[in-house]
Order: structure tokens, then C-alpha cells, then sequence
């Protein structure tokens, strides 16, 4: 039983992190309909940005956060505007391509700095034993994970719920030419739409580098990764991006527990998620909480 | 009116049957001659490195598998980012035969036109299975779900004992007419090999696109509503073009099978099917000659960085670390650019300088 | 219109003669090389060290005129962990003549094999697989193959176990790299090696390792050896000291005692995984540079005279390189004095002929490097490392794993 909550507690906890990743990616289609293949580099980025402005600047961990969050935000809001405002209206290869595009040029920037082929830990900075109920152990670095990703999760949606500029936005995702007529800015939204995303991605990746490392190769594997967490909730549902995370989360973590080491499998965890995601687009491809648009043909 | 059988200046059809002719004037079918001609003899004229040789074959298996690219997503509409899970299941065709009857038995060495045919075949299968979800999916539902393709396909290597987990599989030497291909005509044949396939699948393209069956992916690209409406069904015209993609695809693998001698996971990744998209953005989605352009300007791209870096590398004397990240960034901006100034890719330039040709010396 | 492409191979063509060109003016004879491995993408944390090590003590050759007149013209490419441009680079380095390959990846020099084969070049990959020399004459490890470090790895761990039969768990690279060293293990158990294989874990990109490591502890298992890159070893690392399941000391009751092959370990380990890395076991067979000696002195000042970092100065993939380029300097220089031309046939023979007194000690290596036409696997001794505050330790003598040779 103990054996079952733990993969219950890691499921969550790893789910949890892809939602955070997922976050980003769906804030961004949400808005302004763009599949963004980048979003691995910016997760990337923003824990590169995290890492040195710790290590080598010597600014406390939980200012450099903030601060990283703050660089990432500005950074993406800037690759909006030079990449992306051009293609609006653009057909939707020519988009898809565009943040291949974007994908390549951030690369070969990451490869410019010693992140692209070294690797760095973050300094320890919460204790280092775990939580232990009842069998069941918790790394206060998940703990923290969790609660960051819950209040980033938080903080989004009372955005979206109750300031002017949230609301303008979900008009923009509702009705584009309708938003436009009563005054809203269209571009503003598609930049403060990456903006964000590019914030929840930084933590995401600050996230990610806590637990793993810094490792480019670890870290911009996530940009594809939550594919399927986010066709399983809906590509335009920032609940379902949180929902299915987590249940991609449990999902893996179960098929590693139960499936890995029995029958030869192994790293069923690394398949599963694309298993699934076929038998969603065939079945149910708006997922669990998109949008149902999906035209017949 | 009586026409110049040499020079159009204009558009003067006044049937269908015109219209559909395969060479307009008899000046683009000396030209292609002419080049057909330079294409075949060049190779007795000059000797090129085996690098370039390598290089030049590999542009030319490229432009069999985008030639497929092209026509799923250029003129089908459908984006696919698993093309090269197809070209890698058609290679892997041939590999299955090594595999089970060893890499020099007879099948492998004397039957390879029979292979790499059958390699195309499998692809279509393949690329039709892949496609059924085309009849539900639409846009990007259907980007996503040929790259869980892709993931799944490579797993599926890397897993299996009977691919070898996705390490090389080796090909043996082909044997033609004139004996055994050694290694230092293996560049040159494969060369004339692929080369003719090029010819035949670039003229299959060009009579396809003329009958219904063309013209009909088409009309689904544009808008399949009005396909429907038509009486086409748009669901099995999206699988067929998905088929024929796959086939292409195949084929390419099969000779990418046999140019490199082996088979491993690592030439079928995300990252390729990614490279395929560029080669037919960057060559002009939707046109035929599209599929020339790309694949080459891509990979002489990828040679011009490599030479540009060392150079760098020597003249600043600094560490390999800054020289070799100029391929992704090169690579990503030239993709960039090209989105942003010239969506049509560079046969749009094809066309520009053609058009000038045919109107001069009057500018319109 | 096909035409065009013949147009940009030749502009190609045209642009790169002068860049490759203008290196062979020098007097004497050069001696070519070339060097083909990932220097950007996956695994270019040790490529990229790997070709710094190879390029300095060429230079060092050059600048010090270890070869009198001669000089050494390596030429290094990336290639990005693809075996496509490893290929293409391999037949640039052919059209160059050069003398001998230094190669990178399993992939790529199991897919060039043949090749190598038929050109009869002599080739020294990074990667220490023993299916690379299967079937052929001219592949060559460095140092002990993985089989061999897993082995060895094993019979450390029966000799230190100190009752009944120790049960251990294999955490290996999902890929050939990773499994082909699985199998020489069990044939090693077969022949009388007392170690009990549980399970054999397949890792993916996890983020957490938590229910692999219960399943395991569940399972009875006491040592994880492992055979894969750092990345997800420390990963694993981390969770189990978070989970307090790493022991710490070697063969702790109820803990689990981690031990890893050569491209587990080394400081990028440290840098990864942090203070979950201590009393990590690693075994391979170069020096490291926190324990002083000729070998390492040699390292460091190599590494400060071409201005590197100490990251790159302190990482045994520089080691790597750096052994690697001395054995082939040793062995043109050994070409030269047995007199006649130095080429591929005489750098193939004169490997071959490493053996007896005839065996080079680079001073980077645990033991003296030994070659002969049924031994392809240079240095055969190997070394335990412990990580002790951050540093890698040698913990006992070097030794050289019995069972290789009766699983053969």
C-alpha cells in the first residue's frame, strides 16, 4: 500500500511539473493559436537564466527566481514581437515552422554558453532529508515544486478571472474580431500571452534543474513532452493542462512501477504518454477540456 | 493563331488539353533536356570527393523523400513532422531482409530494385495507417498526431531485438550488370541510381498533378467543404495523399538503405522529419521543382556553416564551442527568413526569373 | 533545374578549398588525422572536453616539436551525435589521406565498421563497447571495454560483499550502448561470478526515480550498478539520497550502494548531482586530477597552457582526449624510427605491436596501454573511485577484471 501512495505522491509531484510546462504552451495557443515547438528552449533558457544570475552573480536563490521569471517574461515577449507579430493571419504550417525556426536560432544561442554542452546543479538550498508520512517520502524540493506550481496556477487564473487585462485576453482567445472591435489591442495580448508563457515556463525550467540538473539535453526534452499532456486536456484549457499533467504524471509513474521489470519492458514511463495521445486523437481529440471545434471532415 | 511553338509571352490556351500539357513550350522541354543531359554526364567529365559525392547523393535522396513531403503537405494541406518515420520504415524494410537472411544473400545484393520498391510500398502502408486519422483530424491535431508517429516509431526500434535496438544494421554491396559495386564506384552508381528514380517519381508527380486525382488534393487543401461539395470525399483523398507520401518516403529510405550500407535509428529522428519540413519550405511548398531547391539549399547550407565555423574557429583561435553553434542558429534563421520574406520559398524565385526570361525584352 | 544543385556543390566546393587548404604549408612531414565526434548535441558533454583534450596535445606536439620536423594536422568535426555526418565526415578525412580515425560514438563506429574494414584504417573511438572490435581488424579501444568495466565493477562487489550472494540491480542506457554490456555481465555470472542480477533497468528521461528505487529496495536489492551517461544517474542520485536510500558507506545494509562505468562518473557527475554524488563508486581507467601525480601534473599543465578552463582541465573526458592523442603520437613517432613512410598500414602494424616491452605508459592511464591482434582494448587495468567531499577518491590498487577472459 505504502508502495502505491508513494507512486501516488510522485506521480503528483511529477505531474505537477508538467503542468507547469504545459502552462506556458497552452496560455500561448489559447490566445493566438500558435503551436509553439520552441517552448523546450524557453523552459531551458529560463533555468540557464535562474542558474547564473544564483551562481554567478551571487544573488540570493529566491530573488534570482524572481528575477529570472522576470527576464524570461520580457525575453518571450520579445520573440512575439520580432517573430511572430509578422505572421499573423499566416497559414498555420507557416507558424508551426516558424517556432522550428525559433527552436534552432535559441539552440544555437545556448550552444554559445557554456549550458549548451556543460553540465551545473543548483546549490542546495532547502534540507536535503526528506518528508516522511507513513512510508511515504516527500523531497522538500517537490514539496516546493508543488507549491510553486500551485500558486503559479493560482496567481494565472486569478488573473484571468478578475483583471482587465485577463479578462481582454480571454476575449481575445473567445472572438478575435469581436475583441477587436470593442478596443482591444490584439497584438498586446499575443505578446503578454508569450510573456507569460515564457514566465511559467522559466519556472518550470528553474523547477525542472533543481531536480535533475542543468543538463540542455534534459531540459529542452520537455518541449515535447508536453504534447501530450496537452492534447489530453484540451489545447486551449489552462484546467486541463493541470488536470492532465498530473494525470500523465500518475500515469507514468504507475507504468514505471507496476509494467517496468515485468514482461522485458522498461521505460514503458517514456511511451505511455504517446500511446495515450494517439488514442485521444482518434477518440476524443479536443481533450478533456478543450474547446470542441474540432471540424469533421 | 498561329503559336511559337519556342517562346509564350502570354497565356493563350483555349483548351484543357493545352492546359495540361507537361511542357508548354519546346524551350522548357530542351532545357530540361539540356539539364537531364549536364545531370548524367558531369560525374565522366569531372572527379569530386567522396565527401561531395556523399553530400551530392544525399541531396538526392532528400529530394525523393521531400518530393513526398511536398506532396502531403504542400499540396495536400496535411503538415507532417513524422516524414521521416516513414523514410525510416521504408529503410528499415531493407533492413528486415538483412536481418533475417543476412546482409549478403542474394535478395539483398542482386533483388534491390525489387527492395527499395518494396521499401516505398510498406511506407504507403504505412503513411495510409498514418492517415487514418486524417479523416477525423484536421490542422494541428493532425501535426501532433504524426509526430506521436514519429515517438512511437522510434520506440518501437529502440525496443525491438529484431532492429537491433536501433543500432546499425548492415547492407551488404549490390551487384549489377557489370559485377559487384566496389567502394569506389559506390558514390558514382548510387549517384545514377537515384538519380533515375528522381526522374521517374518527378514525372509520376508532374502526370499525377494533371489528372483528377492531382488536382483533387488540391481542392481538398483549399478548402475541402467545397471539395466535398464537389463530390470528392475529402476523408480517403487525405489517407491517399498520406499513402502516396509514404511511398515516396520509402523509397527514399530504401536507398538511403543501400547508400549508406546500414541502417541505424539515428538518421529517422524528429529532429530529420523536422530537416525534411525546412528542405520543403525553403524549396517552395506546393511546387514540384520546390522539392529540388530545398533539400539542396539545406545541406549546402549545412556545408557552407561547417566551412565558415573552421574558418572562424582558426581565425579567432577560440574553442569548438562558438563555431559549431552557428548550424542551429543558420539553420533557424534561414527557416525565419524565409517565413518572413519569402513564404514561397526559393521556387518563387524559379518563377520570378522565369517569367522575366519568357517576357523579354518588354516588362510585363 | 536539377541542375542547380551541381552549381551549389560547386560553390560549396570553391568556398571550402581555401578554408581547409591553407593548413599544410609547414615544413616537414604532417602527419593527418581527423577527428570526428559530437561536440554540440546529445552527449557533447563529454565530446566537447574529449576534442579539447585531443586538440591541445596535438598542439603541444606541434609548439614543442615532439616529432621534429614533423607536425600533426588534426582535423576535428562536429558531428553532432549523427552517424550521417559522421559518415560524409569520415569520407571528407579519406579525400585528406589521413593516417589514422579517431572516431566518437557506438552508433557510429558500429555503422562505419565496414568501412574502416576496407579502407584498412586503423580507428580509436570514444566509446569503449566491445561489439565495436567484433568482426573487425581495425577498431581499437582505449581502455577496457564497458563489458569489462561492468565486470570488473561485479567482481569488486563480490570480493567486498561480505555475506551471501549480493543483489544488484543493472541502470543501463536504452540503447546498445547501454545493453551491450548487460549480457557479457550475465555470462560472467554463468562462468562463476557470485552476483545475483535482480533486475535491469531501462531508464528513460524520468524526473523522479521514486518508483523504481522503492520497487528495487522491495526487491531486495543492495547495489545499483549502473552503465549510462551522467544526466539521468544523477537524477537518480538525488532522489535516492532524498528518499535517504543511498548508503554511506560501501555495502550498507538496507541502503543502496551505487556503482557506475566510465561515462557515469567524473566531475560532471559532482556538478549534477551535487552532495547526492558522495560515496558514488566509478570505475575507469584514467587518473583523476585531485590525486597528485605525473599523470595528472601533465593534464593540468597541458590544460593551463592552451588556456583552458578548469572544468575542461579537470574532466577525465580531457584525459580521454588527451590519452588518445598520445597514443597516436607515440605510435607515428614508433612508425618513423622503425624507418619508411608512416602511414595507415604502419600505424595499424605498430598498434598491433603494443605489447610486451613494447607497451606505452601514457601517465594519464591507471595501467601501461597494451595492443596485440587479439587484444583491441588499450589500458586493460582499472581503477575504483569513491566520491568523497565532492571529489572522486581511488579507493584500493588498480586491478584487472578475471572473468573477460573466461567469458570470451
Amino acid at each position: 500500500m505504502s508502495y502505491f501512495l508513494q507512486l501516488v505522491v510522485s506521480g503528483i509531484v511529477v505531474g505537477s511539473i508538467y503542468a507547469l510546462s504545459a502552462l506556458g504552451f497552452v496560455l500561448i495557443y489559447k490566445s493566438s493559436r500558435v503551436l509553439n515547438i520552441a517552448h523546450g528552449q524557453i523552459i531551458a533558457s529560463g533555468a540557464f537564466i535562474t542558474y547564473s544570475l544564483t551562481v554567478w552573480m551571487g544573488i540570493p536563490l529566491v530573488l534570482s527566481f524572481a528575477l529570472g521569471l522576470c527576464i524570461t517574461f520580457f525575453l518571450a515577449m520579445s520573440v512575439e514581437r520580432i517573430f511572430l507579430r509578422r505572421l499573423i493571419g499566416e497559414p498555420i504550417i507557416s507558424v508551426i515552422m516558424v517556432t522550428i525556426g525559433l527552436m534552432s536560432i535559441l539552440d544555437g544561442i545556448i550552444y554559445l554558453t557554456p549550458f549548451g554542452t556543460e553540465n551545473f546543479s543548483f546549490p542546495p538550498f532547502l534540507p536535503t532529508t526528506p518528508l516522511v508520512f507513513s512510508g511515504v517520502s516527500v523531497s522538500w524540493t517537490q514539496l516546493v515544486g508543488v507549491a510553486l506550481t500551485a500558486a503559479m496556477i493560482g496567481g494565472l487564473s486569478w488573473f484571468f478571472r478578475r483583471s482587465t487585462m485577463g479578462i481582454a485576453m480571454r476575449a481575445v482567445a473567445d472572438d478575435q474580431m469581436a475583441a477587436m472591435s470593442i478596443g482591444i489591442s490584439i497584438p498586446k495580448v499575443f505578446g503578454l500571452a508569450w510573456a507569460l508563457a515564457g514566465m511559467s515556463a522559466a519556472a518550470a525550467g528553474a523547477l525542472i534543474g533543481n531536480i535533475t540538473g542543468l543538463n540542455f539535453d534534459t531540459l529542452h526534452a520537455f518541449g515535447i513532452t508536453v504534447f501530450p499532456v496537452v492534447i489530453l486536456g484540451g489545447l486551449d484549457s489552462i484546467l486541463g493542462a493541470v488536470v492532465a499533467g498530473i494525470i500523465m504524471g500518475l500515469i507514468q509513474q504507475f507504468a514505471a512501477g507496476y509494467l517496468d521489470g515485468s514482461w522485458g519492458l522498461s521505460s514503458t514511463g517514456e511511451i505511455m504518454p504517446y500511446l495515450i495521445l494517439l488514442v485521444i486523437l482518434l477518440f476524443k481529440p479536443h481533450g478533456l477540456f478543450g474547446i470542441h471545434e474540432i471540424e469533421r471532415v | 493563331m498561329a503559336t511559337n511553338r519556342w517562346l509564350a509571352t502570354g497565356n493563350f490556351f483555349s483548351s484543357y488539353r493545352e492546359e495540361q500539357r507537361i511542357f508548354f513550350t519546346a524551350l522548357d522541354r530542351s532545357a530540361l533536356l539540356a539539364s537531364l543531359c549536364l545531370l548524367v554526364l558531369w560525374p565522366l567529365l569531372v572527379t569530386i570527393d567522396g565527401k561531395y559525392m556523399l553530400v551530392i547523393d544525399t541531396i538526392l535522396v532528400a529530394v525523393v523523400a521531400v518530393l513526398g513531403l511536398n506532396l502531403v503537405t504542400g499540396f495536400a494541406g496535411l503538415i507532417s513532422i513524422g516524414h521521416a518515420a516513414f523514410v525510416g520504415i521504408g529503410a528499415y524494410t531493407v533492413a528486415s531482409f538483412a536481418r533475417l537472411l543476412g546482409e549478403n544473400h542474394v535478395v539483398l545484393t542482386h533483388a534491390w530494385p525489387l527492395l527499395i520498391l518494396l521499401g516505398g510500398l510498406v511506407g504507403a502502408a504505412f503513411g495510409a495507417l498514418v492517415g487514418l486519422p486524417a479523416m477525423r483530424l484536421k490542422h494541428l491535431y493532425l501535426a501532433i498526431a504524426t509526430l506521436s508517429f514519429q515517438m512511437i516509431f522510434q520506440w518501437v526500434i529502440n525496443f525491438m531485438d529484431f532492429f537491433n535496438q536501433g543500432q546499425t544494421i548492415s547492407v551488404g554491396r549490390v551487384v549489377w550488370p557489370g559485377g559487384t559495386v566496389t567502394r569506389g564506384q559506390h558514390y558514382l552508381f548510387w549517384y545514377y541510381v537515384i538519380l533515375t528514380v528522381i526522374v521517374v517519381l518527378a514525372f509520376a508527380v508532374r502526370n499525377l498533378l494533371r489528372t483528377r486525382y492531382g488536382r483533387c488534393l488540391i481542392a481538398v487543401r483549399d478548402n475541402d467543404r467545397a471539395a466535398d461539395a464537389m463530390g470528392m470525399h475529402p476523408g480517403l483523398t487525405k489517407v491517399y495523399a498520406f499513402a502516396l507520401a509514404g511511398f515516396f518516403a520509402g523509397v527514399a529510405g530504401g536507398l538511403q538503405a543501400y547508400l549508406y550500407r546500414g541502417v541505424g535509428i539515428e538518421s529517422f529522428t524528429l529532429h530529420h522529419s523536422i530537416n525534411y519540413l525546412a528542405m520543403a519550405i525553403v524549396g517552395g511548398l506546393g511546387t514540384l521543382h520546390g522539392a529540388f531547391w530545398g533539400p539542396a539549399a539545406i545541406k549546402a547550407l549545412d556545408l557552407l556553416v561547417e566551412g565558415f565555423s573552421a574558418w572562424v574557429g582558426e581565425m579567432l583561435t577560440i574553442s569548438g564551442n562558438l563555431a559549431t553553434a552557428f548550424k542551429p542558429l543558420s539553420f533557424g534563421l534561414v527557416i525565419v527568413l524565409f517565413l518572413m520574406f519569402e513564404p514561397r520559398g526559393i521556387a518563387n524565385w524559379w518563377r520570378i526569373a522565369r517569367s522575366y526570361v519568357k517576357q523579354w525584352p518588354f516588362r510585363y | 533545374m536539377k541542375g542547380n544543385r551541381l552549381q551549389v556543390a560547386a560553390l560549396a566546393v570553391a568556398l571550402l578549398v581555401p578554408a581547409l587548404g591553407g593548413q599544410c604549408l609547414a615544413a616537414g612531414k604532417v602527419h593527418k588525422l581527423g577527428l570526428s565526434l559530437a561536440i554540440t548535441g546529445p552527449t557533447s558533454d563529454a565530446g566537447n572536453p574529449y576534442a579539447k583534450g585531443v586538440e591541445d596535445y596535438f598542439r603541444l606536439v606541434n609548439d614543442t616539436d615532439m616529432l621534429g620536423e614533423d607536425t600533426i594536422d588534426c582535423m576535428i568535426r562536429d558531428d553532432q551525435y549523427n552517424n550521417d555526418i559522421t559518415k560524409r565526415n569520415f569520407e571528407d578525412f579519406l579525400s585528406e589521406d589521413i593516417i589514422f580515425f579517431l572516431g566518437y560514438s557506438t552508433g557510429s563506429t558500429l555503422a562505419l565498421k565496414k568501412d574502416f574494414e576496407e579502407e584498412g584504417i586503423a580507428v580509436m573511438p570514444a566509446s569503449f563497447h566491445a561489439g565495436n572490435t567484433a568482426d573487425s581488424n581495425y577498431v581499437f579501444l582505449p581502455i577496457a571495454s564497458y563489458s569489462a568495466q561492468l565486470v570488473g565493477l561485479g567482481e569488486y562487489l563480490a570480493a567486498a560483499h561480505r555475506e551471501g550472494v549480493p543483489k544488484v540491480a543493472l541502470f543501463v542506457h536504452p540503447s546498445v550502448f547501454g545493453r551491450g554490456p548487460v549480457e557479457d555481465l550475465q555470462k560472467a555470472i554463468k562462468a562463476g561470478l557470485k552476483l545475483d542480477i535482480v533486475e535491469v533497468v531501462e531508464h528513460g528521461k524520468d524526473l523522479d526515480n521514486t518508483a523504481m528505487l522503492k520497487r528495487l529496495m522491495s526487491k531486495g536489492v543492495q547495489y545499483v550498478l549502473t552503465h549510462t551517461v551522467q544526466s539521468p544517474v544523477a537524477s537518480m542520485l538525488k532522489d535516492a539520497s532524498g528518499l535517504g536510500l543511498a548508503a554511506t558507506s560501501f555495502g550498507e545494509p538496507g541502503k543502496l550502494t551505487f556503482l557506475g562505468c566510465h561515462y557515469t562518473g567524473g566531475n560532471d557527475l559532482v556538478a549534477l548531482a551535487g552532495d547526492a554524488a558522495e560515496n558514488f563508486n566509478w570505475v575507469t581507467s584514467y587518473i583523476v586530477t585531485n590525486e597528485p601525480g605525473p599523470g595528472a601534473t601533465a593534464q593540468l599543465q597541458l590544460a593551463e597552457r592552451y588556456g583552458r578552463d578548469d572544468k575542461a582541465a579537470n574532466s577525465h573526458n580531457y584525459a580521454n582526449g588527451m590519452m588518445v592523442a598520445q597514443v597516436v603520437t607515440e605510435l607515428i613517432k614508433r612508425a618513423k624510427a622503425g624507418g619508411g613512410d608512416v602511414t595507415r598500414e604502419a600505424m595499424h602494424r605498430e598498434l598491433l605491436a603494443m605489447n610486451g616491452d613494447r607497451a606505452f605508459s601514457p601517465g594519464t592511464t591507471v595501467g601501461p596501454v597494451t595492443f596485440s591482434a587479439t587484444d583491441k582494448a588499450g589500458v586493460d587495468t582499472l581503477q575504483l573511485y569513491v566520491v568523497k567531499d565532492g571529489l572522486f577518491h581511488s579507493s584500493g590498487q588498480p586491478f584487472t577484471p578475471v572473468y573477460t577472459d573466461k567469458i570470451k
